[in-house]
């Protein structure tokens, strides 16, 4: 039971890692892909966060970006090996055209994830581990304090240029 | 079976800050960590390749919506 929970930990840390350095090197942050990110973003910088952040933020939100990848790919790599994750990663590239997404963070992502997920599932780790892994790691970006994470990702954004 | 738990406890506690937070771009990331946790949710319920698409057509539907409504609480999409 503890020995699963911290197997989730870490995945979640891998996980984290592996979306936000692929979503920064894309420049998610730099511009909203659509409008609606643009007003999330704005929104969040009203609430106390930062501009750059925020619009990260906004695309993670209008479009299958690397963190939807991550998530994807650990699904597919659960129920079908390393061909699932392959075929999550074409789900999530159709997913970017239907969301008038130009960029590619959200493939090559879920590319990326399904190699590291399998990788770890050869070292004692679960699939699942990395399904609910990237659960906690999008709940930490998104869900508990936007102004915090929008510094954050700003902060990161700042180190990338 | 804890990380089902665990994922559908996050997709209540983010289903709830949503319903909380009255400002819409703030709550779209809210529902936006549900989808995740739903879409989680299938494939653990479901071990069955076919979980894997009905999973992804929920997350790319959801946040498809999701765009739509960014889209249309920015005022619609400005062309040139």
């Amino acid at each position: 039971m503890l020995g699963q929970l911290l197997h989730i930990l870490a995945a979640a840390i891998v996980s984290w890692i592996l979306f936000v350095t692929v979503d920064v090197f894309f420049r998610l942050p730099e511009a909203g892909g659509v409008s609606g990110a643009s007003a999330i973003a704005r929104d969040i910088e009203a609430g106390g966060g930062a501009l750059s952040g925020g619009t990260m933020m906004g695309n993670i939100v209008c479009s299958p970006d690397a963190s939807a990848g991550t998530l994807l790919a650990a699904c597919g790599v659960y129920v079908a090996g390393i061909p699932g994750g392959l075929v999550a990663a074409a789900l999530v590239f159709i997913g970017n055209r239907i969301c008038h997404d130009p960029g590619y963070a959200g493939t090559t992502g879920a590319v990326l994830a399904t190699f590291v997920v399998y990788g770890f599932t050869q070292v004692g780790f679960a699939a699942t581990d990395f399904i609910a892994g990237m659960v906690i790691a999008i709940l930490t970006i998104q869900g508990l304090s936007h102004a915090h994470a929008s510094r954050l990702l700003a902060r990161l954004w700042r180190v990338r240029q | 079976m804890i990380a089902l738990y665990l994922v559908a406890a996050i997709a209540v506690f983010a289903a709830i800050r949503a319903t909380v937070e009255k400002n819409t771009g703030r709550k779209l990331p809210y529902v936006n960590v549900m989808n995740f946790a739903v879409a989680g949710a299938i494939v653990l319920l479901l071990d069955h390749p076919l979980a894997l698409v009905a999973a992804a057509a929920y997350f790319v539907g959801s946040t498809l919506e999701a765009n739509a409504i960014a889209s249309t609480y920015a005022g619609g999409e400005r062309r040139g």
